[in-house]
């Protein structure tokens, strides 16, 4: 659990900035001032990216077992949609206040409902990279001895990648922007200076420029990991 | 490098296989799909399992490595019952190859042909060795082997197919329509380069096709099949186009069976003329070569049609007619005279079988 940036602290700091800066107190935007007050959006930004990763992972982790699951036994596949599907509706913020009488306020009500938001992009798309391995590339596999374990790691995950890589894209960069809200539960990010000085025109397009940033980051990061695991995809 | 591969002889095993009134019913089906099917293929040759679409020869063949199981009845290989065993390591023991290959896109051909020996724990220098020897022996350049299969044609795929069915010297291997997506061009050659394979590899093979020609052509011995996977003949492919077991096997065959049976033999196979049989003179070159057909006074007056020993009599008579000329001069290898072919003597040798004909 992180402690969120303490309110009066950085609002002293704010008021006493904007008095020594001509366009702080034009509520313009200022590069100074955001070079001046780079350390207060870090620790919001470190939030920001654990909540994300830790949730994309957890649901990842969770995503990927159904999948296997329901693509062995086709009649999960219905429940599991539709479970992720209710999850995936419900507004992450309700969820937050939904959670907070059960785990408190802090990191780990944000991570459950972001997990839970991640389910049916990740569910999905695991099970149509599955669904659509070459039915003959598995008939072979099968024919030479591979054991079904063998035939889910070495052929039908690796030729599933595609589609569970552009499911991760997915999941990410929606719960990098579904994170801005999870300071309601406590748990920090940067919606918390965002909301802290909403009034402040530097401040709200800097830490929401930096959302936009961390989203376009991991979005490549994940496709460069992407193009690394299948380099067959560009052979032709 | 590559002479140490060759030095060593291809290694090569291969065993009896064995169907004991093999039977397979699916559940709620009235017919069985394969009905007490029982038949022996001895080592080291190819047997083609061949009949109409929904005859059954697919799912015969695929209770072979037990991708179907067996409802009743056995199947033995080298004398070993198949159900004994754990399928993935029975399937280990048995080459597979499909018609749509079934390669693995994602892996390298090389990664490809060394699927079972990577399955089988093989260490690195034997599976890179072995790789190396396949796709020579499937003849495949060596550049290809850090390929991916979306890199090659269809026909160099379906070659990489036969080289990881072959990839840990299998005793028995299983073909289901493995040249049926080729074009007809490049099938004949795949089937060509196919048999010369089998003459070293000499490997029991069960060929699945739907094609009577494909299985003259390929067959030591055929399984004509029919509905329920029963077996109507079971013959060697000249013993099937000229004593038919049925009318069923007859209309299989076709009614062009006499024409199929000029494809088994050679020009070297029939009663060559001598020369001085027939009404015309060649004239021949200082190496014994023929040149033209001579006139009354000998000079030369007309193209003649020159055959080969070893070619196929069905393409000998083609020549023939092409050449619309109803002698041929046959040569050896070194283009020498050595008899003619009358497109009488083809006439002769087709003659029983049409003289026997019923219809």
């Amino acid at each position: 659990m992180s402690m969120p940036v303490p309110l009066a602290q950085s609002g002293g700091g704010f008021f006493r900035d904007r008095a020594a800066d001509s366009c702080v107190a034009d509520n313009g935007i200022c590069p100074g001032w955001i070079l001046d007050n780079l350390d207060r959006y870090t620790t919001p930004l470190a939030q920001h990216v654990f909540l994300t990763v830790t949730s994309v992972a957890a649901g990842f982790v969770i995503a990927f077992a159904l999948a296997v699951l329901a693509h062995r036994r086709r009649w999960l596949v219905g429940p599991v949609t539709n479970v992720t599907g209710i999850l995936y509706t419900l507004p992450s913020v309700a969820v937050f206040f939904l959670l907070l009488p059960i785990t408190g306020r802090g990191s780990l009500t944000a991570i459950i409902a972001l997990t839970a938001y991640t389910l049916l992009i990740l569910f999905r798309n695991v099970l149509a990279g599955l669904d659509g391995v070459p039915e003959d590339a598995r008939d072979a596999g099968r024919g030479m001895g591979l054991s079904d374990r063998a035939l889910l790691w070495r052929v039908e995950v690796p030729l599933a990648l595609p589609a569970i890589m552009a499911g991760l894209r997915i999941a990410t960069t929606t719960t990098v922007g579904l994170a801005a809200l999870a300071f309601f539960a406590g748990a920090g990010g940067l919606g918390e200076p965002l909301e802290a000085q909403k009034a402040f025109k530097t401040n709200v397009l800097f830490a929401g420029g930096l959302c936009v940033a961390l989203a376009v980051a991991l979005d490549a990061a994940i496709l460069l990991v992407q193009r690394r695991l299948t380099p067959w995809t560009r052979a032709a | 490098m590559s002479a140490a591969t060759t030095d060593h002889p291809t290694q090569s095993t291969a065993e009896p296989l064995e169907f004991r009134g093999a039977t397979k019913r699916y559940p709620g089906a009235s017919e069985a799909a394969v009905d007490g099917l029982t038949l022996e293929v001895p080592a080291g040759e190819i047997c083609v399992l061949v009949g109409p679409s929904g005859c059954g020869k697919t799912t015969a063949m695929r209770m072979v490595n037990r991708m179907v199981d067996i409802t009743e009845g056995d199947i033995l290989l080298g004398g070993r019952s198949v159900t004994e065993r754990r399928p993935d390591l029975l399937r280990r023991e048995i080459g597979y190859v499909i018609q749509q290959v079934g390669l693995f896109p994602h892996r390298t051909i090389a990664q490809n042909i060394a699927t079972v020996p990577d399955l089988l724990g093989w260490d690195r220098a034997r599976r890179d060795d072995r790789v190396r020897e396949l796709l020579e022996l499937t003849g495949l350049e060596q550049e290809l082997a850090s390929r991916f299969p979306a890199q090659l044609s269809g026909g160099q795929r379906q070659r990489v197919g036969v080289a990881r069915a072959l990839a840990a010297d299998p005793p028995v291997m299983l073909m289901d329509e493995p040249f049926g997506a080729i074009d007809p061009i490049n099938r004949e050659r795949l089937q060509n380069e196919f048999l010369r394979l089998q003459e070293r590899v000499r490997k029991t093979i069960l060929f699945v096709t739907h094609d009577i020609d494909e299985a003259i052509k390929m067959g030591d011995r055929i399984a004509v099949l029919q509905r329920g996977g029963r077996l109507q003949q079971y013959a060697t492919p000249a013993e099937l186009l000229m004593q038919p077991a049925n009318d069923f096997v007859r209309d299989f065959v076709g009614a062009d069976r006499a024409l199929k049976r000029l494809a088994l033999l050679r020009v070297r196979d029939v009663d060559l003329w001598r020369p001085d049989d027939i009404p015309y003179r060649l004239i021949l070159d200082d190496a014994g070569r023929p040149v033209a057909w001579a006139d009354g006074d000998g000079r030369p007056s007309g193209a003649v049609t020159v055959v080969e020993r070893d070619d196929v009599l069905r393409d000998a008579l083609s020549d023939l007619l092409a050449g619309e000329s109803q002698y041929g001069a046959v040569v050896d290898e070194h283009g020498r005279l050595a008899g003619i072919l009358s497109v009488e003597v083809i006439q002769d040798f087709l003659a029983p079988e049409t003289v026997g004909e019923t219809r």
